[in-house]
């Protein structure tokens, strides 16, 4: 009765030690084809889906908006399966936004520089020496892309319970040591973590439902109250809270709302010289 | 039959974790007997030592060599030490000075810095702030060192085989994936393996005894056939050819010793 998340540096690796454990422990496995039903839900593109999963924002690919709106879709369904208990999530970032949930045992697996190198220039037809630098630059890519849609460090040891490095130790033992691992009572649900969870699937819902309109607002879950935080003019708060409020109370499982408008001081410093 | 390093930050739970992992694997628990053996063998007190494996080296060091001078020292007392093998190193930089070593299994610990900063407050009795400071001094002298001496970052996972981070999980978590990963038929040592570990021990006597003055000299051994890379001048090989004479007789094992001059040293190289 617990949730296993699982990141790697190479998707493959990931997926292949992901599928394994959920195999050996009875779950259900959640990877990239939720996206599909994502895509559908929200009518966006799947490679674009995929594209916001892998690439920070740049001039030529996503902007920084889209990135963002993506993810949250793609956080709302994802931890919508989560809740489900019992339960092995990979490729889908979930390392990233499960924090502070007791139950959910996140772990990291580093693939074989050497396999990893190989599985490079077989799938991407380049040149053996080539590889290495491509390696760095995603290893650099991957830091980038955490840090700016999450304000975190992928590649942070403090962000897991556990990394596992593939290049002495097998993939089976890997899985060995993983279902071991959550099979400790620290990875237990409680009442608490599970609260913790249904209060970040809640915020998530009631963040892509005000996406459209409210961008850049942050959402809280506590029970039924959300606590929502947004930027606006002084002029226009009481227009903003009640549209939110409205937006946000049609949500199921919501009770009550509370909106903080912080001042949006660049907007108020462009306007007066206007 | 294996040797386990583990990496930690200061109060970072390391020592625990490696003396409850030794006592329960029936190993020997090794950190600062390495400091105080190359203290002993080469008459440098053990605080220059110390230093040297820990301070991050300062613009001045990059010229005078003394730092190289220091690690090859503890290098060599570490490989003396690990090559009777059964053994847990628990001291500074063990996973990069017994880098090649094929049956090492390279652990690191982490605690949460919140958790490091009690640990600290409570053992040496200051404050939070002031905790908070030389934690965070440390951890960065421990970067720099990483850094400038073998261009990595020690916290970056890919040099370990297990991470473990000490929050959920507990020390006595920690020993049991240790002590179940030791257990494995890779890190178990072969014959093979006690040759590599054998030949690195000699090539890293043969550089302690040689790196004062010839800090640039480069040494592999392969079976007991050492080779010393140099792009030292005729008249300074010349004096290397004397010492490296000497050191025949002084150092077990060697079978052969020959010196390539000119010609660039592998990256196994000590």
């Amino acid at each position: 009765m617990s949730i296993i998340i699982i990141s790697s540096d190479s998707y493959k690796t990931g997926r292949q030690i992901a599928e394994r454990v959920a195999k050996a422990m009875g779950y259900d496995y959640v990877d990239r084809e939720i996206l599909e039903t994502v895509a559908e839900k929200h009518s966006t593109p799947e490679a674009k889906l995929m594209r916001a999963l892998d690439e920070p924002p740049s001039f030529m690919g996503l902007s920084s908006r889209l990135r963002n709106q993506y993810l949250a879709y793609i956080q709302e369904a994802t931890l919508a399966q989560l809740l489900e208990d019992n339960v092995v999530c990979h490729g889908l970032a979930a390392h990233m936004y499960v924090l502070g949930v007791s139950h959910a045992l996140r772990v990291r697996v580093l693939s074989d520089p050497e396999d990893l190198a190989r599985q490079m220039t077989s799938e991407k037809n380049i040149a053996p020496e080539k590889v290495k630098k491509l390696i760095k630059k995603q290893e650099r890519q991957s830091k980038r892309w955490s840090t700016d849609a999450f304000h975190l460090n992928e590649t942070d040891p403090a962000n897991y319970d556990l990394i596992i490095g593939l290049s002495q130790i097998d993939p089976d033992e890997a899985v060995k040591t993983i279902t071991d691992t959550v099979g400790y009572r620290k990875f237990k649900p409680m009442t608490y973590s599970i609260k913790c969870l249904q209060d970040k699937e809640l915020a998530s819902r009631v963040r892509v439902a005000l996406l459209e309109r409210f961008p850049d607002a942050k959402v809280l879950a506590d029970g039924s109250t959300v606590v929502v935080e947004t930027r606006a003019l002084k002029r226009e708060k009481r227009k903003r809270i009640e549209a939110i409020k409205g937006l946000a109370g049609e949500i199921k499982g919501v009770g009550y709302v509370e909106v903080h408008v912080i001042n949006d001081i660049f907007r108020q410093a462009a306007e007066s010289y206007r | 039959m294996a040797i386990i390093t583990i990496s930690r930050g200061s109060y970072s739970k390391g020592k625990e974790v490696a003396e409850k992992v030794a006592a329960r694997l029936g190993y020997a628990c090794i950190s600062r007997e390495v400091l105080l053996d190359a203290s002993d063998r080469f008459d440098i007190p053990e605080v220059k030592l110390l230093r040297a494996i820990h301070d991050a080296p300062s613009i001045l060091d990059r010229f005078k060599h003394g730092r190289q001078i220091f690690i090859a020292y503890i290098r060599s007392a570490l490989t003396q030490r690990v090559k009777k093998d059964n053994v847990v190193y628990h001291g500074l930089a063990g996973h990069l000075l017994l880098k090649g070593v094929p049956h090492v299994l390279k652990v690191r610990v982490i605690v949460d810095l919140a958790d490091r900063i009690e640990a600290e407050m409570h053992r040496d009795g200051i404050g939070k702030e002031e905790a908070r400071t030389l934690l965070i001094k440390d951890d960065q002298e421990r970067r720099k060192w990483t850094q400038s001496l073998y261009g990595v970052d020690p916290w970056d996972s890919s040099l370990y085989d297990l991470v473990v981070h000490i929050s959920k999980l507990t020390i006595s978590d920690a020993v049991d994936f240790i002590c179940q990963s030791s257990s494995k038929e890779q890190f178990k040592t072969t014959k093979a393996y006690q040759q590599k570990m054998d030949d690195l021990a000699i090539a890293c006597q043969i550089k302690a005894a040689l790196v004062d003055p010839f800090f640039d000299v480069a040494v592999t051994s392969e079976y007991g056939n050492v080779l010393l890379y140099t792009r030292l001048s005729d008249r300074q090989i010349l004096k290397l050819k004397k010492r490296v004479e000497a050191l025949g007789m002084d150092i077990k094992g060697i079978n052969n010793l020959e010196i390539h001059a000119g010609v660039p040293s592998p990256p196994n190289a000590v």
